[in-house]
């Protein structure tokens, strides 16, 4: 139990220390102290995971427990699934500070304090149990990711990045905080089994409907799901690669995994009835993400917007497996997000080898030029076949769990689209990696988007000797985690029972408030059957298709070519001109986006 | 998407969203009709067992004790972020603004320094028995500074809060914090659990460890606006080299 506050308290000490003395010593102090404080956290988080599959970890820090069953402080509520988020977020943050020490010619303190921060938010936000508390967690994470986007402030785009990032996660952060504000006006409590508890015994009425749209606005915005997404290629493209792997690994699927926290303990008992309205919009929701982000990531050319994109598309898939509000699919989902997150992870940092041995981020300027750095394309191959979801490699028993769940809830449509959105992302990933690594393909392609990436990337100064184990051991050790951690022996059934756990409202309220240790339960065993099989193949086999006609569309016949080209054309360009990069637009869009899924929610609750 | 069509789609999006909002606040309690369990049970409680007059601060200090934490570390942050973006490596003076001349300013200004100080000084350390606390009384020790700089000149301005002191204050103050948890953990208890004695209410000397808590508070606060002054008026008075804007 003494280790859950470590989590958090660990990397905010060794920030506060190298603020205090890093001034005074050298980088390599700040690079040592990086490394081994995200190590140390990343064991506690793994420790927390290991000691919490049974039964949850429930800390009340200060002490405070419950008195009568009211929460009087705040409580991180440590279960497996979220531990295992925890753990991934120490785990990217140690690939990243490993990569870091040779990436970066010059890099200050700032850099090093501001990622150990970063961390200790993004634990602190997936462990605790307390609304007011995860929004303190979301800001802290907010305000160091912020920053760390617009790192390399010589350029402009890591600027307006930042900028575009700050204004709508702040709109996103507003809104939310008016949701808990309602929250707590109703039900005077901010743990969140209180609040499922004192939200009992009556419908749900205005007030919860819009505080529940608020909440999840707030969420979806950081998460990135469509229409609030904008700001996150924008963000993404901009940022220094040791951060990218940070947001894109874990601090957008941070976001989902929030909804699922507030959704089981606080409002599955008060929106009891409404599961299946709410299921199509979050699904919904998610369908289109995984769509639009799939479709945008297809059409870039520079390397780290591509991967935006790819975020993007995930994100949608991940957004319609918790939405698909089943214990299944929720342990589905946080399986698919941990071997995605390394996965993402290693394709950064592989990009970030790219950009330091060839200088250059633009998959059409880098055809036939990968010889410089064999190992990165290892890591593209390896990257596209797991977002691909071959099996039973990474992320296969993760979707899965979603797709047999899919099938039990009456949404059999939604493993087709599931695949069609992998066959995108991971097709276009491995375009990429055919291009620059086989020198396959046309050196140009008129409708990959026109703006030409910057051409010079942050690590702009002279080309020092790399030692190139430090920078593509961490992208392989990534690779090789993520797509590995699908041979934990159980794990899908494993993670079902924890979703059950997760799900259990009353159990884990008696837990949480009461401090009733909840009955055993047995570990359910998972059969994927044959349709994930199908599924996974027809997904690898589509994303290798897809990846030659990404690299050969314009030797195909005419015929083939015109019609088709005519009709996509005009919505392509439509759905391109959208991603405007005027923050404007963004809240706009983020303001219909919240006033829709308001508005949806008010109709369809009844 | 042109002007015309963001601000239509904003406008109805608003609209709409508005709507919304009116709805939800309608079915709040009235005002002054507060029904939740936790403020009432806190308000009860917090005085017998914390022995602080000013229960505010044994919410934030205690009962929430690491929200707050969570809070001094955004503003801590959000410093360090801003000296992130600010920096240049390549910069050079420029002119520095005037001395003031005016005797009256000067004596008047270093007079409300002076009492600032002793304000702030006040605030922070009866935070737990009257309304104040580390965080509003670090904003007004940070203003004292402010006003030296207002009354007198940069460079007594900038040679009473050198860069590399105030950030290690500010760390102190931060990581103080954290470590004041950890003293906890290591006496045995729950990060953050009170270890001081609890004292007489109403008293300099009570609420345990939240006068320490209340000082790392300060502490980390004071230092942070000074920074986040200094970084902003480098920027006014030291102009980067060679910005192609």
């Amino acid at each position: 139990m003494v280790l859950v506050p470590l989590v958090v308290a660990i990397p905010l000490v060794a920030a506060a220390a190298l603020t205090a003395m890093g001034q005074f010593l050298g980088r390599r102090v700040d690079d040592l102290t990086g490394i081994a404080a995200a190590v140390a956290t990343t064991v506690v988080s793994t420790m927390l995971l290991l000691r919490s599959l049974d039964h949850d970890l429930v800390y009340w820090f200060g002490g405070w427990r419950p008195r009568h069953g009211i929460a009087l402080g705040i409580a991180f509520d440590v279960e497996p699934l979220s531990a295992g988020i925890a753990a991934l977020a120490g785990a990217l943050m140690t690939a990243s500070f490993v990569f870091a020490w040779r990436y970066f010619d010059e890099v200050g303190t700032l850099f090093h304090v501001l990622m150990l921060v970063f961390l200790a938010a993004m634990n602190g936000f997936a462990l605790s149990g307390d609304l007011f508390n995860m929004f303190v967690f979301f800001e802290l994470m907010s305000v160091c990711a912020f920053a760390l986007v617009g790192y390399a402030i010589e350029q402009r785009a890591p600027l307006q990045g930042a900028i575009n990032f700050a204004v709508t996660n702040t709109v996103g952060a507003l809104l939310l905080l008016f949701g808990i504000a309602l929250v707590y006006g109703r039900t005077g409590a901010l743990n969140l089994a209180q609040i499922g508890r004192a939200l009992d015994g009556r419908p749900p009425d205005g007030l919860l409907v819009v505080a529940f749209a608020l909440l999840l606005t707030g969420f979806l915005v950081k998460a990135g799901a469509v229409p609030f997404h904008f700001w996150l290629s924008d963000a993404y493209a901009a940022a220094p690669i040791p951060v990218c792997v940070v947001l894109s690994g874990v601090m957008s699927d941070l976001g989902l995994h929030a909804v699922a926290r507030i959704y089981w303990p606080s409002f599955s008992g008060v929106f009891a009835a409404d599961a299946g309205s709410l299921r199509a919009i979050l699904v919904g929701s998610g369908v289109l993400t995984a769509l639009v982000g799939g479709t945008m990531a297809f059409f870039q050319r520079d390397l780290k917007r591509l991967l935006a994109f790819v975020t993007i598309g995930h994100v949608g898939i991940f957004l319609a497996g918790i939405g698909l509000l089943t214990a299944r699919a929720l342990a589905g989902t946080t399986l698919y997000v941990l071997a995605d997150g390394f996965v993402k992870g290693g394709l950064f940092l592989a990009v970030g080898i790219l950009l330091r041995r060839a200088r250059d981020g633009d998959e059409l300027r880098l055809r036939g030029q990968g010889g410089v750095a064999p190992m990165a394309g290892v890591a593209f191959l390896l990257g596209g076949l797991g977002l691909a979801g071959l099996p039973p490699f990474g992320t296969f028993p993760g979707s899965a769990l979603i797709i047999r769940s899919a099938g039990d809830v009456g949404y059999g449509w939604l493993p087709p689209l599931l695949a069609a959105a992998s066959i995108l992302t991971a097709g276009t990933v491995l375009r990429a990696g055919a291009r620059i690594f086989l020198g396959l393909g046309d050196t140009d392609d008129p409708s990959l988007s026109h703006e030409p990436p910057a051409a010079e990337e942050e690590p702009a100064h002279v080309p020092g000797r790399v030692s190139p184990p430090l920078l593509f051991g961490p992208a392989l050790a990534l690779m090789v985690v993520g797509l590995g951690l699908a041979f934990t022996p159980g794990l899908a059934g494993r993670a079902t029972q924890w979703a059950q756990r997760f799900e259990d409202r009353p159990a884990h309220t008696a837990e949480l408030l009461r401090g009733v240790a909840p009955r055993p339960a047995g570990t359910p065993a998972f059969h994927p059957g044959a349709a994930p099989y199908v599924y996974g193949a027809i997904s690898t086999v589509g994303a290798v298709g897809f990846a030659f006609f990404g690299l050969y569309r314009r030797r195909l016949p005419a015929l083939l070519r015109r019609v088709p080209g005519r009709l996509t054309a005009g919505p392509a360009a439509q759905l391109k001109a959208l991603h405007s990069g005027v923050v404007g637009d963004y809240v706009a869009w983020l303001t219909f986006g919240a006033a829709a899924l308001g508005g949806l929610l008010a109709l369809t609750v009844r | 998407m042109s002007r015309g069509v963001r601000s239509g789609l904003f406008l109805v999006s608003a609209a709409g969203l508005t709507a919304l909002l009116l709805w939800a606040v309608a079915d709040l309690p009235d005002f002054g009709h507060y029904r939740g369990p936790y403020g009432k049970v806190l308000n009860s409680v917090a005085v017998g067992e914390r022995h602080t007059t000013n229960v505010v601060a044994a919410v934030v200090f205690d009962y929430r004790g690491v929200d707050t934490m969570g809070e001094e570390f955004i503003l801590f942050a959000s410093v360090m972020g801003v000296a992130l973006l600010l920096r240049n490596p390549h910069r050079e003076r420029r002119q520095v603004p005037v001395r003031i001349q005016s005797d009256a300013v000067r004596l008047a200004g270093i007079g409300f320094a002076a009492g600032l100080l002793v304000l702030g000084l006040y605030v922070v350390a009866h935070g737990y028995l009257t309304p104040g606390g580390g965080f509003q009384g670090g904003v007004v020790l940070a203003s004292a500074f402010v006003l030296v700089y207002l009354a007198g000149d940069y460079h007594a301005y900038r040679s009473m809060s050198p860069t590399p002191a105030i950030d290690v204050l500010g760390a102190t103050g931060a990581g103080g914090y954290t470590v004041v948890g950890i003293v906890s953990l290591l006496l045995g208890s729950a990060f953050l659990h009170n270890f001081g004695p609890l004292g007489t209410t109403g008293k300099l000397a009570s609420g345990g460890s939240i006068p320490f808590l209340n000082v790392a508070s300060a502490l980390e606060v004071s230092a942070a606006f000074v920074l986040l002054f200094s970084e902003f008026l480098d920027e006014l008075v030291v102009r980067p080299k060679a910005r192609s804007e």
